[in-house]
């Protein structure tokens, strides 16, 4: 059934429209007032959100690069970002967004040697590890990225669903349509069948509605509080009666479907889900919502409303298309301006995987993800459906102290284990440098966002030439073993100090 | 420590004085509750989480009731060995210690524990009995996160918490919308982490905690310094106690002698919270169940000893729970599968010992379980009001009758 519009309706394609073949209705007039930012084919010039221009606007070297990577990806390793700075920045945004050929199939031939005769994916540890460890061997890291955030976005929680493969389906799912149209992930998720064991939706129908999916659609999934009334919550709650599952499949279930007329948002008609999500697509609230949430993920903790303004205009215009939006997100002004660098503060995923990407370190995903869930951010298990609070929220006194615990494994792994937990540091510190404000150097230029203070970088060369009996600079130059040895505790004092968490 | 503040913000909207209401004017009624507030502003309260299911029925065992023994054949546990509590009912033959604090007046067996409409997942029914609501939409802070919440000073030395964990993680219960409750174990790996290598510990501590620093760096830097000072208080904790208590080996003794520690510091800390596993129990389960159960009451006689060799015993109150008991008939595993209602003990000097609550009935069961007799919200409440001086009714969202324990 469509829906019964007032407006006139006039399709056309535009310029991103029809790089990624959608089509997208214009002239509407807003339901919560007028839409911004769109007129015919004119494409405006946001300018908080103009592009970046290296040269003018700022350098495109290691640290503007690092940046870019630190919020599109997870950490960088040295190769990554020397790859970037020759590539350069239009380039290196639009590489996040090619996949290389084949390795979906190789992750899924993968998954199912693993499953076939390794470990039981029906146990939550380890399809948590599962995801951990593509997160940490993925070449395109935003796809993961969006992943978690979508899974914080659409939070659903195992301990509600108790069934380890609708979960798996529902992370499958979020990852395949990541960065496409944000419409089409909203209805993927409505008939998603842990979202529907999680917020009731099987148990909805005709003659007992439940409100729960389509509270949270409106509330935390599109339009934010305030976009709508208690009555929209109700009637859309019939909309979607008889979206039940089979299994592990979405059924509709016609018997149990109110098909009469709804009024919601001020429109009416005989509605079905997938029609309350084109209105709620259509809700002048729901750019800006999903605004200000992107950018909270991507680009800084706090975002100014103009920038959330300006960030809404450019998601409208982009017919919430994801890519569209993070590209122009990436490549502006905005985001390389010192209101988004350092502005963040790495949850444990990005912390862990974070290190673990960008010092080549081996280790098992599964402690991995028991490391993250000490840290605040159980996989598959997000606190509520509101998902992580994020930012200042991730550190508390017991989840501080299980990242200086990480930093400190990490810094403890060995280079010479063939078999293993490993970390190569002759790799990240060539045994040939002995300058000790050298090794401190590299090894801050290769972790931090932004250089270290003059004091800290003193302390540190100065700890790393001092012995239980006092400085001992000759036997720092002369022992390679000693010199690893105390290039790897500031290596893990670096992992555990506040500015490796600042990003 | 509790303040005059402190107990403001915990009345906020309750005026709440018990037997005065009504008689004297709301501003005595204020005074009266304060002055209750104030006396214990410096009870403690442990909780003990017994985690999978505990079986109610083979702890505290209805030794007369022939269909105990029906339902139960090979894991019935005989008349003669149970340690009679009265002629009714008595507690599993390995938790002797329990049964002579039991005789000392020191433990209130709670019967028939339980909410209505039990669940019989762990994580949902645990979820209820952290959150104190049955909601199916539960709140995001725990009830004692709310309870610290509530009585949440301003301006106080935030590097002495109020509440801690002595679990592996953060409890559900300890969720909270303004404060932090740290878990003693990670500030101990923490301390351990810096003890290894002392100069390195000096070190990172100097340069995670300096003050000032751009972006997110400066409130980073007063995290750590707050982490520090707090693992700095538990060590000093440490170091000073001094104890001859024998606290068995295992999970929760050396949980309640940290939290013995803790308390002899007097830190102002005001809720502890730990637990023991392995209770689920659906195979082979009388050997497992009795080492549980030894351990549980050998560490409950022993933290009892050391708070009163510590002088400390007269401000503390333990509380056991355990998120659902067994179902009444064994399995074909010599095992029992998850049920509803269960039994608590609570135990301390000030505690009224005795049998309270109705013991279930073993022949009118739902759906095979045990019926609760007692709402697990009213041994909340009369913790709340009777312990910790904190209204019960705006923090659990509605009235439950207290418990005459206390």
């Amino acid at each position: 059934m469509r829906l019964v519009l007032g407006d006139a309706v006039v399709w056309r394609r535009d310029r991103e429209a029809g790089t990624c073949g959608a089509r997208r209705r214009i002239g509407r007039r807003g339901i919560g007032g007028p839409l911004m930012g769109y007129f015919g084919g004119l494409v405006m010039r946001i300018p908080d959100l103009s592009p970046y221009v290296p040269g003018s606007d700022g350098p495109w070297d290691a640290r503007t690069a690092a940046h870019l990577l630190y919020r599109a990806g997870f950490g960088a390793s040295p190769s990554e970002i020397e790859r970037a700075v020759s590539a350069g920045l239009e380039p290196t945004v639009d590489s996040f967004f090619s996949e290389s050929p084949g390795e979906e199939e190789h992750f899924q031939r993968t998954f199912e040697d693993i499953s076939a005769s390794m470990a039981n994916f029906g146990e939550p540890f380890v399809l948590r590890a599962w995801w951990i460890h593509r997160m940490v061997r993925t070449s395109v890291p935003l796809r993961e990225k969006l992943a978690l955030f979508w899974h914080g976005h659409f939070a659903t929680s195992i301990g509600k669903v108790e069934n380890t493969y609708l979960m798996h389906r529902q992370i499958e799912t979020i990852r395949q349509l990541a960065w496409g149209n944000f419409r089409e992930l909203v209805l993927a998720i409505a008939r998603d069948p842990a979202m529907l064991v999680y917020l009731d939706g099987e148990s909805n129908t005709k003659e007992h509605p439940n409100e729960n999916f389509a509270r949270e659609l409106m509330e935390l999934f599109t339009c934010g509080i305030g976009n709508y009334s208690e009555k929209d919550v109700a009637e859309a709650a019939r909309a979607f009666t008889g979206w039940h599952r089979e299994g592990s499949e979405f059924r509709f279930n016609p018997e149990a479907h109110d098909d009469d007329v709804k009024r919601i948002l001020g429109r009416s008609g005989r509605f079905d889900g997938s029609d309350v999500v084109d209105i709620l697509m259509q809700h002048a609230a729901t750019p800006r919502f999903m605004a200000r949430k992107l950018l909270r993920f991507f680009a800084t903790a706090e975002p100014a409303d103009s920038a959330v303004d300006s960030a809404a205009e450019s998601l409208d215009r982009a017919q919430l298309h994801i890519k569209w939006f993070l590209r122009d997100l990436f490549l502006s002004k905005y985001f390389f301006s010192d209101e988004c660098r350092g502005k963040r503060i790495a949850s444990p995923v990005e912390f862990v995987v974070g290190a673990v990407r960008t010092l080549g370190v081996r280790i098992p995903a599964f402690e991995l993800a028991e490391r993250v869930a000490a840290m605040g951010q159980e996989l598959l298990a997000p606190p509520n459906v509101k998902g992580w609070d994020g930012e200042q929220k991730w550190i508390n006194s017991s989840t501080w102290p299980a990242r200086v615990a990480f930093a400190e494994q990490i810094a403890g792994l060995f280079s010479d284990n063939p078999f293993g937990p490993h970390l190569d540091l002759p790799t990240l510190v060539p045994p040939d440098v002995t300058d000790p404000n050298a090794i401190v150097d590299r090894l801050a230029g290769l972790l931090m966002a932004a250089p270290l203070a003059a004091d800290t970088r003193r302390d540190l060369s100065e700890f790393l030439i001092t012995t239980d009996e006092g400085k001992r600079p000759d036997l720092f130059r002369d022992d390679p073993d000693f010199r690893a040895d105390r290039t790897r505790a500031v290596l893990g004092m670096l992992l555990g100090l506040p500015e490796f968490h600042n990003c | 420590m509790f303040t005059r503040r402190d107990f403001m913000g915990c009345t906020l909207g309750g005026l709440s004085c018990l037997s005065l209401k009504g008689v004297v004017p709301a501003l005595f009624a204020r005074s009266a509750d304060e002055a209750r507030a104030a006396d214990m502003n410096d009870h403690v309260l442990v909780v003990v989480e017994l985690a999978g299911g505990n079986d109610g029925l083979n702890t505290v065992i209805p030794f007369e009731n022939p269909l105990y023994y029906k339902n139960r054949p090979t894991l019935g546990i005989p008349a003669g060995e149970a340690i009679k509590l009265n002629d009714q009912v008595g507690l599993h033959p390995r938790m002797g210690p329990l049964a002579e604090l039991f005789k000392e007046g020191k433990v209130n067996v709670v019967q028939g524990v339980g909410y209505p409409e039990a669940d019989r997942s762990h994580f949902r029914s645990m979820e209820i009995w952290h959150t104190a609501s049955t909601d199916t939409r539960p709140p995001t802070s725990g009830w004692l996160g709310k309870f610290l919440d509530a009585g949440s000073p301003a301006g106080v030395d935030e590097a002495a918490p109020r509440g801690l964990a002595l679990t592996g993680v953060l409890p559900q219960a300890f969720q909270a919308e303004k404060t932090v409750v740290p878990v003693v174990a990670q500030l101990d790996q923490l301390v351990d982490v810096e003890d290894g290598a002392a100069a390195l510990g000096k070190l990172r501590r100097k340069l995670s905690t300096a003050p000032g620093g751009e972006g997110e760096v400066g409130f980073l830097r007063r995290q750590a310094d707050l982490v520090y000072r707090t693992a700095e208080r538990l060590r000093e904790a440490a170091a000073k106690y001094e104890s001859e208590a024998q606290y068995p080996e295992g999970e929760l003794g050396p949980q309640l002698r940290r939290a013995a520690q803790i308390i002899a510091a007097d830190m102002g800390v005001r809720v502890l919270f730990a637990s023991q596993g392995g209770y689920d129990t659906h195979a082979n389960q009388a050997g497992t169940h009795g080492e549980l159960l030894e351990q549980l009451a050998a560490s409950l006689a022993a933290f009892q000893d050391d708070l009163e060799s510590h002088t400390r015993a007269d401000r503390v109150l333990v509380v056991t729970f355990s998120e659902f008991g067994r179902r009444v008939d064994e399995n074909g595993s010599q095992g029992t599968d998850h049920g509803a209602g269960s039994f608590l003990f609570l135990t301390g000097s000030k505690v009224k010992g005795g049998l309270s609550g109705e013991y279930p009935s073993l022949e009118k069961l739902g759906d095979g379980d045990l019926i609760h007799t007692v709402d697990f919200r009213s041994v909340y409440a009369t913790v709340l009001e009777r312990w910790l001086g904190c209204p019960a009714e705006e923090l659990l969202g509605q009235k439950f009758a207290p418990l005459d324990v206390l």
